[in-house]
Order: structure tokens, then sequence, then C-alpha cells
């Protein structure tokens, strides 16, 4: 069946217990009084956000500066940030969106995807179709044209195996409505794929 | 312009990555910018002056004071009040700035949406319920002054809300949105316009205290993102996706209608998806039981053992004759005549062995089945073992030979009928499984089809809940504002390409040419209006729209029947119609252009 055939496996590096978020929201409070208090929580992401802003583009330098400012950001808008129950990460995962997308906006020569040639092989299996060679570049064609919503559903689901619920909190959506979501893209992947492959 | 695709990219080191990692540098970026921050506000210098003196003369423990001080006081980010204008005398923005007053430019004052103004006691907050059935909800000492410091007694808020086509254009509010360098146009759900004032000094709002607007917004579906106008950068700043309908705020809608909302977002099935789910669960044991009953049946073919080739005696080896039991030992009957020759790899034996009578001599399998047997000789506490073969001579090799050749031949046919049988049985099975795995992907494809069709049935039942819903304030989409300035739920929008025209107006029925600054073209089937300055003008086949220019201060329309008219006619003059006086406000001009 779509969306469950395939066992991927996805980092718990994103997953917290409550006591974690009890603590987490406590240094988050001591962050918000005395900025040297942000430490810990830089410590903590700056490992994921690089990864999530690297994983859009071709240059690593670029990747860097632009999460240096994503820490700037969240460190500036830290007193408006608000606990709602999901690790401190989903709100920095945004503010990294947004300024990937606002680069992007002024250079989008800068955009790139990046992929592993299993990830591909995900795909195919999600969408029951058994991978081979040919779908390659169909593939690559079919996302390279995915609109950019529908693309980050797919990036962040295949590419950076996040599971829904990770995805569903970083895009402030419900996990269903993430579900659903890829459910249509997948469909329309598979569709292209037996079409553009016949 | 398609991104690039890399596969299987080089991974980066987490030693590389850690070794970019440098807090002390964010915190020392934070702080002069903070400082900075507080460089460029004006009013904070002319109220701070010592401390601004402090800070050029670089006393770094006064810069930590004064960081903390303005830290601390959270003074608005931007003062986006000052810098939001509009060319209407009515509107208490002021600004310095020229580029910003063409940024927001009504093409006719007197039909720009007015503000409509409320008195907010600052320390107490309200809730104001605008007419149009919004709601402001105002937390209390939600306004600070430019220095940060909460906001005593009345504060006057100012407000305003676009709604459709005809607002977009009275207001003068830019509506194209600059994306990745992709020009497109915002469609709609509604924007509206805050601000706060204090004896007619404009206030902010505390960042850690937003105003939370509940916006009456007449689009209903669910594709816009959250929009903030940034007029210096004069462009949008997109904030969010909009979520409000996914979090069901329908105004006035029934438990029923949210339940409906809620499914919108859920695969859900229905008695068919479940019976075919079962049918598809079910297939893989019927696989398993077919696959153990054909194994059962295979098993269960008659076997055939291959009979032994008689060996021909040789002459000079060592030979033993034996009584043979033929009941024990049935595959001996054809060596009747046989006499066992003694194996070359019994390294035991000797001349000796055979000059011995030994008082008993039993025969069993040996080491290769059928072929050789073990022969033991015992004397007393003496007991020898002698891998052994029988072999036959002359006509008794000749006879067992022959018989041997007739069982080969019949064994070699039962074989071949065996093998048949069991390759019958497995292709009986292969077709079974076959046929149950086309089965098995016929239902899963109907299942899918068939929760593609619930969901769509489900999106189609919820859009017709909504139109049949009274047309006044559908939806409720929730604004978090912690600025004052220009929020919309807009949605952008390709710019049409499908056909082009080079528009000739003409007015007073046609007698006379004129020249439009702007040519608006709206659209009636989406709340959009696409601009057109000095540039052919694009459309789309299929879609209904009408004209609105400006020219000279004045606006002239083309309603939409005339419109058709001249895209069937690929007529390029188009008559337009000059606005009267009764045209008054954005009302009128909705009506003007049949709305």
């Amino acid at each position: 069946m779509l969306l469950n055939a395939v066992n991927m496996e996805f980092s718990p590096r994103y997953h917290h217990t409550a006591e974690m978020l009890q603590s987490e929201q406590q240094i988050i409070e001591a962050a918000k009084q005395n900025p040297e208090h942000f430490g810990p929580l830089y410590d903590k992401y700056y490992k994921q956000i690089f990864g999530y802003v690297y994983q859009r583009m071709e240059c690593k330098d670029t990747a860097f500066d632009l999460t240096a400012q994503v820490f700037l950001k969240a460190l500036t808008n830290i007193e408006k940030y608000e606990y709602k129950g999901v690790p401190f990460a989903s709100w920095l995962y945004r503010i990294a969106h947004s300024e990937v997308m606002q680069l992007f906006r002024t250079k989008k020569n800068l955009k790139t995807i990046n992929a592993d040639i299993s990830d591909l092989r995900h795909i195919c299996e999600e969408v029951e179709e058994e991978y081979m060679e040919q779908y390659k570049g169909i593939l690559m064609q079919v996302i390279k044209e995915l609109p950019e919503d529908d693309l980050l559903l797919v990036e962040m689901r295949f590419f950076e195996k996040r599971a829904f619920k990770e995805i569903a909190e970083i895009l402030d959506i419900t996990e269903t409505n993430a579900k659903v979501k890829l459910y249509r893209i997948l469909e329309r992947v598979k569709k292209t794929l037996t079409k553009k492959s016949k | 312009m398609e991104p690039k695709f890399n596969l299987d990219r080089e991974k980066i080191s987490d030693a590389e990555i850690n070794s970019k990692k440098d807090f002390g540098e964010l915190v020392k970026q934070f702080k002069q910018q903070s400082i900075e921050k507080a460089k460029n506000d004006k009013n904070f210098l002319k109220n701070k002056k010592a401390t601004y003196s402090a800070i050029i003369a670089g006393a770094t423990v006064i810069c930590t004071v004064t960081y903390f001080t303005v830290f601390k006081k959270q003074p608005p980010k931007q003062t986006s009040n000052d810098k939001i204008t509009t060319t209407q005398n009515t509107t208490s923005t002021t600004t310095n700035n020229k580029a910003n007053k063409a940024f927001i430019a009504p093409p006719v004052s007197k039909l720009n949406v007015p503000y409509t103004s409320y008195k907010v006691n600052s320390e107490k907050g309200a809730t104001i319920k605008h007419h149009s059935d919004s709601k402001i909800i105002i937390p209390k000492k939600a306004f600070i002054d430019k220095e940060g410091k909460d906001i005593v007694g009345d504060v006057e808020i100012k407000y305003r809300e676009f709604h459709n086509q005809a607002d977009i254009i009275a207001s003068g509010i830019p509506m194209t949105y600059d994306s990745a360098g992709v020009k497109t146009q915002f469609e709609s759900a509604g924007m509206f316009d805050i601000r706060g004032y204090q004896n007619g000094e404009p206030v902010f709002i505390n960042p850690l205290k937003p105003i939370k607007v509940e916006f009456a917004s007449t689009q209903i579906a669910d594709r816009y993102n959250i929009y903030e106008l940034d007029t210096i950068a004069k462009n949008w700043t997109y904030i969010s996706r909009d979520n409000s309908l996914l979090n069901k705020t329908y105004n006035g809608s029934s438990n029923n209608e949210k339940q409906n909302a809620h499914n919108k977002e859920q695969i859900t099935d229905n008695k068919k998806t479940i019976e075919l789910q079962k049918q598809i669960d079910a297939i893989p044991p019927k696989i398993e039981v077919e696959k153990t009953t054909y194994s059962k049946k295979i098993e269960l073919l008659p076997k055939t053992n291959e009979p032994l080739k008689p060996s021909k005696s040789i002459p000079g080896r060592v030979q033993f004759q034996l009584d043979v039991n033929y009941k024990e030992f049935p595959e001996l009957a054809a060596f009747k005549d046989a006499v066992f020759e003694v194996g070359s790899e019994n390294k035991n034996y000797n001349s000796e062995l055979s000059k011995i009578t030994w008082s008993s001599a039993d025969i069993s399998e040996g080491p290769q089945k059928g072929k050789n047997y073990l022969l033991t000789l015992k004397l007393r506490e003496r007991v020898e073992k002698l891998i052994v073969y029988p072999t036959l001579s002359g006509n008794s090799y000749e006879n067992a030979l022959s018989s041997y050749e007739k069982k080969y031949a019949e064994y070699k046919k039962l074989q071949a009928k065996r093998e048949a049988d069991e390759q019958k049985l497995k292709a009986e099975f292969e077709a079974k499984q076959a046929t149950y795995l086309a089965e098995q992907k016929k239902l899963s494809e109907e299942l899918v089809r068939e929760r593609i069709k619930i969901q769509k049935e489900m999106e189609q039942q919820l859009n017709e809940q909504f139109s049949n819903m009274n047309n006044a304030s559908k939806v409720t989409r929730v604004f978090n504002v912690s600025r004052f300035g220009i929020c919309n739920s807009d949605c952008p929008t390709k710019m049409p390409k499908d056909e082009t025209l080079n528009p000739v107006f003409l007015v007073n029925n046609g007698t006379k040419f004129i020249q439009p600054n702007t040519i608006y073209l709206i659209s009636h089937s989406k709340n959009l209006v696409y601009e057109f300055h000095n540039e052919p003008l694009k459309y789309n086949n299929g879609e209904t729209y009408s004209i609105c220019i400006v020219a000279n201060g004045k606006m002239y329309v083309c309603d939409k029947n005339s419109f058709a008219t001249n895209i069937a006619t690929k007529q390029n003059k188009i008559t337009v119609t000059e606005l009267g006086n009764d045209i008054a406000d954005a009302a009128d001009l909705r009506t003007a252009l049949g709305i």
C-alpha cells in the first residue's frame, strides 16, 4: 500500500520525550533572559539546521553562512518563541526554510536538489514500481518539475528521511494532512513515471 | 530555472561541520546588531543621547548595558508604521520617503477604502468587532512607545479591510509578488491594514503580546499563505502558510461542518475500501495454502531408485566368496554368483587374512550405498573390517548386465514421467500464484482509486457546504499581528500568458483615444487583479475578465461582456466608460465593474 510499503528508517534525532522537552524549555526561557544561555540550543541543533540548509543547495560555504544567519535570527527573535509542545527544532527549521527561500528568491540558480540513488529507489518502491535504471532520469526530471511545496515534502520525506510527525510539526500542518499531500504527490509521480516509461 | 539535481553527493564530515560552529561569534553578531538597531532609531538617539555617546565612545561595558536595555525593552524590530504610507489624505501615516509614497498609490483618492477608528485602553486591552464581522483581539498592555515603554491610556486603532478586486484597485496596494525572480500576482483571500496611534503619534505592538485578528474572509479555499507588506523592500514577505482553515476556525459553522472539515484532511475508508483491503489482505495466506498443497503433491509423486550396474570381475584381484542372505540384501540377488573383491582402500588387508578360517563373516552396507559393502570378519577376539565390491564374471555378468539394462530403461522412463509430473504441478502452482497476485494488484489499484474518489467527494461536499453557507463571513482567518501594517492571506498566481493584446482605449463612444497610466485586468473567476503598465495586455483563454484603466487621475471601465466581445473578435480597440461622480467609494466601483 502506498506510504506504508517501504520500511524506511528514520533518525530519532528529532524525537523528544516529555522530560527532554521540559528541559529544553527551561534553556529557552533562560536564553530569553540572557543570549549567552542560547549556547546549548546552538550546539544541539547546529548540525541539523546546517543539514537542512545544505540539503537544498550546492555551495557548502553559502550553507554555512546561511546557517549562521538562521541562528542569529533565532536568537534575535527568541523572545517571540512560544512553546507549542513540539521540539524547538521545528521553530528553527521554519526560520531556516524562510531564510533559504529568501535566498532563492534573489539567487534562484543556487537551488539544488540532492538525493541518493537509494532515495529514488524508495520512491519507486513507494509507488509500487520496480526500480529500473531507465527510471532514474525520468524520476529526477519529475522531481525537478514539482511545485515548491510538493518538492519540500518529497525532500523531507525521502531525501531527509523525516517521520511524518516531524514533517507536520515543521510545516505546521497535521500529520494526516502531510500524509494526504504526499500521497497525492506520489500518485502524480506514479502516473508520470508510467506514462513516460512507455 | 530548473534546479540542479545531484545524485550521491559526497557527505560532509561531522568534524567539518563542527569546525564551523562558533557560538561566541553568534553572540557577538547579535550584540552588534542590537546596538546597530539602537543607533539607527532616530528617536532612540534623541532620547538616549548619553547612551548613544557612550556607544560611540566604544566603552564595552556601557555597550553591553545599552544592548541589554534595548534588548529587554524590545522596541519594534522595524518602525514600520513610520514607513507604510498611502497617498490618501485621510490616513495619518506620514513619511519623508518619496519612493514609498509611490509604492502604495490609490488611483483615485476618493475611492480609497477608509479606515475605521476604535479607541482602546492600552492597560485593559479589548476585543473589537469590526462591521465586517472580523474581530481584533488586543491583549492587555499590548502597546509600547518608540522607547519600548508600555503605553498608558487610550490608543486609537485604525483598521480597514480589502475583500474584493474593487477594494484592491481602490487601495492602490501593489499585489505583485516577486518570488525568486518570478513575478506573480496575488489571488486574495482578504487583506487588512491596521495601525495604532496615541495623540497622533504612532505606537507599536509589544512583540510579546501580539494582536490577534480574526479576519472574516469570503474566500473559502485552502491554498493561501500569510504575507506582510514590506514597504522598505517593496515586496511582500512570506510569513507562513495560512493554516486557519486547517485549524478549523469557521465562523458560525456547526459541529457537523467542523467534522466535515476535519474529514477533509483524512483518507477515510468506506465499506468498499474496507472490503477491498480485506480481500487484499486475504491473498497472501491463500498463496501460502496453495504452496503447501503443491509441495505435498510433489512430495507424493512415486519415487524410483536407480538400478545398480553390475561390476565385472577382474582376474588377479583378491576375492571372497560368501553365502549371502538375499532376502536381507535383495540387490545382491543379481549377484548370486558374485564374488567380492577387496577394495584397494583397505590398508589393513594382507594376504595373511585369506589364510585364516574366520568363525563369522557379516556383510553390511558400505560407505557407497549399493556399490560396496562392509565385510566384518571375526575369530575369537580378532575383528577385521574390509570394504568389498560385488563382481560377476562370464555368463553371470552378461545376464546381470542384461537385466540391469532393462531395469535402467524402465527407471529412466519412470524418472522422466516423475519430472514431467513435478513440472506440471509447479506450473499449476505458479499460474495460481500469478492469478492471485494479479487480483491483488487489481484490488490495490481499485483501493487507491476508491480512496481518491472518497477524498474528492469529501472536498466537493465541503466546498458545497461552504457555498451554501451565508455569504457573509464564511471563514475566519486568524492572523497574529506583532507589527502594525498591511497583512494578507493570498496565493501567488502566474501572470496570464495565453493571448496578447495591444489595446487602444477609446472613450466618448469610441471617438476619443486615451492613454492609460495603469491597466487593471480583473479576473471574475478568482479574487484577482492583474496590473499592466506600458506593456501589452495578456490574458488566458476561457476566463472572464473586465477592464479598469486609470488615465490622468480618472477611472474608466469596460465591463466583462464588452471585453468578452473584444476577446472573441480579437479587436484591440476597447471602448471604456468614464466613472462619474456617482462612484463615491470602492463599493460603487465594485458595482461598476460587475463583480
